[in-house]
């Protein structure tokens, strides 16, 4: 095999590498920091009774804007119907705000987690998932 | 349908590239793990192309670990023949000096038809002119024929005959290629000179075609008119 061949491969593998890396770092980080979010609005909702408070309402909006910079990174390593969910529950999250539903905001928060566990798992390489 | 046009445009170079770094021996003469990986790569490269919300790294990346896997192949081909054997099959002798092994046929699922018709293609119409018939690896036919049916050859009639030569394209379609030029040793004016001495008072422009070999024997022919053939001086190539 002639030394260019070589030298393909090896740029091929080393590509290959930091694609599946990148998109460990990228993925677990993005989706791990979502769960946080979502688990300390948990907390604010346990606090108080009403979703109308300043620091509720100003973590939803961190969230939201968090996750559009996210979305945007991981457009380019996941299949976009994986994540679109996660967007889609944010949304109703500050219409539950706006109507005071604690109830249906509680869920959408937990879907929330869900979606970001769920994907979590589906994208670690175990012979669960390749086979 | 801006995105899927340059997906598709993008996938297309991808898909090219790979072909490229596995080599013209690909296109022509596929083993058994060269067709199903072009087989897989004609699908995988249609997944990103078509479907906006898969990323172009999903197909990229299954394409680029298939080229990989080609090349590791291709070593393992290269550097074991028992493991070459194993991934790519091996040459079957179909055909014998005492006519079709039914055995060899069975066992590649061949009928006589798909034998005959092999034969055929190699020009051989009938099975008695054939001493041996091969059917190597990538599944076409190589036919040894019985000596009696072999072409003659000039060797076989003891003539001497001059060496051949690979004529050279000067100018194709009112160009002057300059590659084949430099390979000929030639520069433009002494092109514009070869042709004025052999006699033909034609402007480059108007040239269908122009071929001379190292022998100097030149082929001519002006755009919608007949070829003619000349003699010029030996090329020296570089």
């Amino acid at each position: 095999m002639k030394a260019f061949h070589i030298v393909n491969l090896l740029i091929i593998v080393l590509l290959l590498i930091g694609i599946c890396v990148s998109e460990e770092l990228v993925v677990s980080s993005s989706l791990s920091d979502i769960q946080d979010r979502c688990l300390y609005i948990e907390q604010i909702v346990e606090q108080d009774e009403t979703l109308k408070t300043v620091d509720l309402v100003l973590a939803v909006d961190n969230l939201e804007d968090k996750w559009d910079k996210y979305e945007s990174k991981l457009c380019f390593l996941v299949h976009h119907k994986n994540i679109q969910e996660i967007g889609l529950e944010i949304a109703k999250i500050k219409q539950y705000i706006s109507n005071d539903d604690v109830g249906e905001f509680r869920v959408c928060v937990e879907s929330i987690k869900m979606y970001c566990r769920g994907y979590l798992h589906f994208m670690g390489a175990n012979l669960h998932n390749v086979l | 349908m801006l995105t899927i046009i340059i997906r598709s445009i993008l996938i297309y170079f991808i898909v090219l590239l790979i072909y490229r770094l596995m080599g013209k021996r690909q296109l022509g003469q596929m083993q058994p793990f060269e067709l199903v990986l072009t087989l897989i790569i004609a699908d995988l490269a249609t997944i990103p192309m078509a479907e906006v919300s898969v990323p172009v790294l999903h197909g990229i990346v299954p394409l680029l670990t298939l080229v990989v896997v080609h090349f590791i192949l291709t070593l393992i081909t290269k550097s074991s023949q028992m493991l070459s054997k194993v991934i790519s099959g091996k040459p079957s002798i179909i055909i014998n000096p005492k006519g079709i092994d039914y055995a060899v046929m069975k066992k590649l699922n061949l009928s006589t038809d798909d034998i005959f018709a092999a034969l055929r293609e190699c020009g051989y119409f009938n099975i008695s002119q054939v001493q041996y018939a091969i059917m190597e690896t990538n599944g076409k036919v190589s036919v040894m024929p019985k000596a009696e049916f072999a072409p003659t050859t000039n060797s076989d009639m003891q003539i001497k005959v001059d060496e051949t030569f690979i004529p050279i394209v000067l100018i194709s379609e009112g160009k002057i290629m300059k590659e084949n030029a430099s390979i000929a040793g030639l520069s433009e004016d002494e092109i514009k000179k070869i042709i004025s001495q052999s006699g033909f008072n034609y402007s480059i422009k108007k040239i269908l075609i122009m071929t001379v070999d190292q022998a100097g024997n030149g082929y001519i022919q002006l755009m919608e008119n007949e070829g003619k053939t000349f003699q010029t001086k030996r090329l020296v190539s570089q």
